[in-house]
């Protein structure tokens, strides 16, 4: 019954997946991953339609109905000017120089070595944990007390990239690419350990391994202007603040064991 | 509870607005009663929501000299004198509940207050005004609030004749002492003025709407120039300027002034035939497309620099066979050429050589990336200086590079020009060639010199190339050869019944 239409819905499905891999997405996605994205839904849609033989004939009889001259005059037209005008614009898209600047594809969450340098001491990443919340595990006031103390340096050092409200959105955010994190945001700190918090602090941009390219990344080699529980305490304030927790491996046995 | 509240508010509000003495002291601006307040105080709710979100800057007792109030320009509110700058009531009177909740809500900007309303929920918005308002040490809250609220009315049709018209009021009324003779901020008077508190203040700067503090529609300018901004050098010019329609005009020739920021990623140089000219107002200049780059204070390395003036720098660049040139644009109200403080500065940066998929650390290099910096200063022009992170600065001689600045009215043009074909040690510029280029601009009225500056990260020059014969034939050809297609399909497709009769 819906067969008749088959030609409309599988162009309209295509203009849908189109539109929202163009306006939908964001932040955008470059235009190569968009390719991407498009011949795989063209694919799709070709091997659905030619999956079944009364299908794929209900697909190509309106192209019929034009080329055979049984469609009305004007649908004739417009469908056999439009094809070569379409043909020859998608062609202008690829062939017609854009200027933008060239792709550099950054890892955003690098893995962390497995060792680093912490004011002229080597830390490793593997048992590294926060021992500010390790100590007061089950003292929940102290470990309030000890972020509160954390908000101060956040405030004196942090929060003019990272935002009054730890969204990322400070009165400097917007001059620096990449953007800084957006801490309330769960594919920031809530899915990282806090280990890796740490590691991120203390050793800045140019900590980062190559892929993350540390030469464009803004922040600061924190050892150099904090000692290590003030970095710990603005980890707990960071936390705390943005009403987040951090990843730990024991949630992740439990989840597994369930 | 709550409405039977909001009823008594309502109540004594409209008392309040009705009654003469009120009405009496403000005969030259529509004015109405002050809205009601939506929900009632609990003072214990603010006090823990103004702990939690406001005392970073404002402070505990609401003196704002919270722990950031030392790292931030404008600094934050002291609420403890109950003057504020964004209102709608009129000069020298108290802001209504209203106020204070749009401000929490929409935040100010061009300053570090954040527009609350995507954080906290309404209810606890109206907490905070109720609280922030306990801090008025004189009582004036309880004393005397604001009973009336200006009215503004539906802004008029901005014309060509309403912008002329402000404009010679712009003249007139001497707004240009303060602002500049093109608003850049940059008037006679501009330097060394101090708010209430003796903290320095700025003009304004017209062409930088998206900084204006009560916001940049052309209704919120009506309202500043009819209220004035409490605290501040800024007056009401109700009395200046008595007719509404006059303001409204004055409103609409600052709003026209406003420039909308042009961020790109790629500093596109047009190619120019014959010679790039010399002068940074020419019209050729004016032709070549422009980019805006957004800058921040450089608070990574010591010295850190919280408090920058500048937030943007504006380029364009042209090329021809031979040479590249760049033209660099920025507002500063201060011309300062070094006598007494430093001078004021612009720095391009440039990777030495042709960068691969690595570049140098954005802030001047590191040791296995030197960086190129050309200077150009308003006391000794030209400097160019080979860089290895930032303690290593090694001034060498300027090469091919020729720059020529100039300040006028509020405004810096420095042309830096070049071969497009690079030396020994220096990057080449080709056509189609992406090339890395970083901005500092330092304000030297501001104290700035060195790593206290704006900075920017790393951007893309490209010299953009013609486009080529191909890219306009592919299309043709392709469009040539599906038509072709089409009538071979056409043809055997209409043969078939044709077949029979003929």
């Amino acid at each position: 019954m819906m067969q008749r239409w088959t030609l409309y819905i599988a162009a309209g499905v295509w203009l849908a997946v189109l539109a929202v891999v163009k306006f939908a997405v964001t932040p955008p996605m470059p235009a190569s991953v968009q390719m991407i994205y498009m011949t795989l839904t063209t694919v799709a849609i070709v091997l659905f339609v030619a999956a079944n033989e009364a299908r794929f004939q209900a697909f190509l009889a309106p192209l019929k109905a034009v080329f055979a001259g049984r469609a009305p005059k004007l649908v004739q037209a417009l469908v056999l000017a439009g094809i070569p005008l379409l043909a020859g614009w998608g062609a202008w898209l690829r062939t017609a120089p854009s200027w933008d600047a060239p792709f550099e594809p950054r890892v955003v969450h690098p893995e962390p070595p497995s060792s680093f340098n912490l004011h002229g001491q080597r830390i490793e990443t593997a048992t590294l944990k926060n021992p500010l919340r390790a100590a007061n595990e089950k003292n929940p006031e102290e470990l309030e007390k000890l972020a509160q103390e954390g908000k101060t340096i956040y405030y004196q050092n942090c929060f003019f990239c990272h935002g009054d409200a730890l969204a990322g959105d400070g009165h400097f955010a917007n001059a620096f690419s990449p953007i800084p994190a957006n801490f309330r945001d769960v594919g920031t700190i809530s899915m990282l350990q806090e280990s890796f918090v740490f590691w991120r602090v203390s050793t800045g941009g140019p900590g980062l391994p190559k892929g993350a390219t540390p030469w464009l990344s803004a922040m600061p080699v924190w050892q150099n202007f904090l000692k290590e529980d003030e970095i710990w305490k603005a980890i707990l304030y960071i936390y705390a603040g943005s009403g987040s927790t951090p990843r730990t491996w024991d949630e992740e046995t439990k989840h597994e064991n369930h | 509870m709550k409405i039977i509240n909001l009823l008594a508010i309502a109540f004594v509000a409209a008392l309040g607005a009705g009654s003469p003495a009120a009405s009496a002291d403000a005969p030259k601006v529509k004015t109405g009663p002050v809205k009601p307040t939506p929900v009632a105080a609990d003072l214990e709710a603010g006090k823990k929501l103004y702990r939690r979100y406001c005392t970073q800057c404002h402070g505990d007792e609401g003196k704002g000299d919270g722990p950031a109030a030392d790292f931030i320009y404008p600094r934050p509110r002291n609420f403890t004198t109950a003057i504020f700058k964004v209102r709608t009531t009129l000069s020298g009177q108290l802001p209504t509940d209203h106020d204070l909740f749009h401000i929490i809500s929409e935040g100010l900007p061009g300053t570090s207050m954040p527009a609350w309303k995507k954080f906290i929920p309404e209810n606890d918005r109206w907490q905070l005004v109720h609280y922030v308002k306990t801090f008025d040490e004189l009582g004036l809250f309880k004393e005397e609030p604001a009973k009336e609220q200006v009215v503004v009315d539906a802004a008029p049709k901005m014309t060509a004749e309403l912008v002329a018209k402000g404009k010679d009021l712009y003249q007139q009324k001497k707004c240009w002492q303060c602002h500049g003779p093109q608003g850049r901020g940059d008037g006679v008077s501009a330097a060394g003025m101090k708010d209430e508190w003796g903290f320095p203040i700025r003009p304004v700067n017209f062409t930088k709407s998206w900084r204006f503090r009560g916001g940049d529609r052309i209704e919120d300018i009506y309202r500043t120039f009819t209220t004035g901004f409490n605290g501040t050098p800024m007056p009401s010019f109700v009395d200046a300027i008595p007719a509404a329609e006059d303001r409204w005009a004055l409103a609409a020739f600052v709003k026209s002034l406003a420039l909308p920021q042009k961020n790109a990623q790629v500093l596109k140089s047009g190619f120019v035939i014959g010679e790039i000219p010399a002068d940074p107002y020419a019209k050729e200049w004016e032709g070549a497309e422009s980019a805006d780059f957004p800058l921040a204070g450089q608070i990574i390395l010591e010295p850190r620099w919280f408090q920058p003036m500048h937030d943007v720098i504006t380029a364009r660049a042209l090329y021809n066979e031979k040479e590249i040139a760049i033209l660099l644009e920025w507002d500063d109200g201060t011309n300062s050429k070094g006598e007494g403080k430093p001078a004021d500065e612009v720095e391009l940066q440039l990777p030495i050589g042709d960068t691969g998929p690595v570049k140098p650390y954005f802030i001047l290099g590191d040791d296995k990336h030197p960086v190129e910096v050309l200077r150009w200063s308003a006391k000794d022009g030209l400097t160019r200086l080979t860089a290895e992170g930032a303690t290593k600065l090694n001034p060498r001689e300027t090469g091919g590079w020729v720059a020529q600045g100039d300040y006028k009215e509020g405004q810096y043009r420095v042309i830096l020009r070049r071969p497009m074909q690079g030396k020994e040690g220096e990057v080449s510029f080709a056509p189609g060639k992406f090339v890395p280029v970083a901005f500092h601009l330092r304000d030297g009225d501001n104290g700035e010199e060195g790593l206290k500056m704006s900075l920017s990260t790393w951007y893309t020059l490209l010299p953009q190339p013609a486009t080529p014969l191909t890219a306009y034939l592919w299309p043709f050809g392709i469009g040539f050869i599906a038509f072709g297609g089409e009538m071979w399909l056409l043809r055997r497709m209409r043969r078939k019944p044709a077949a029979g009769s003929s």
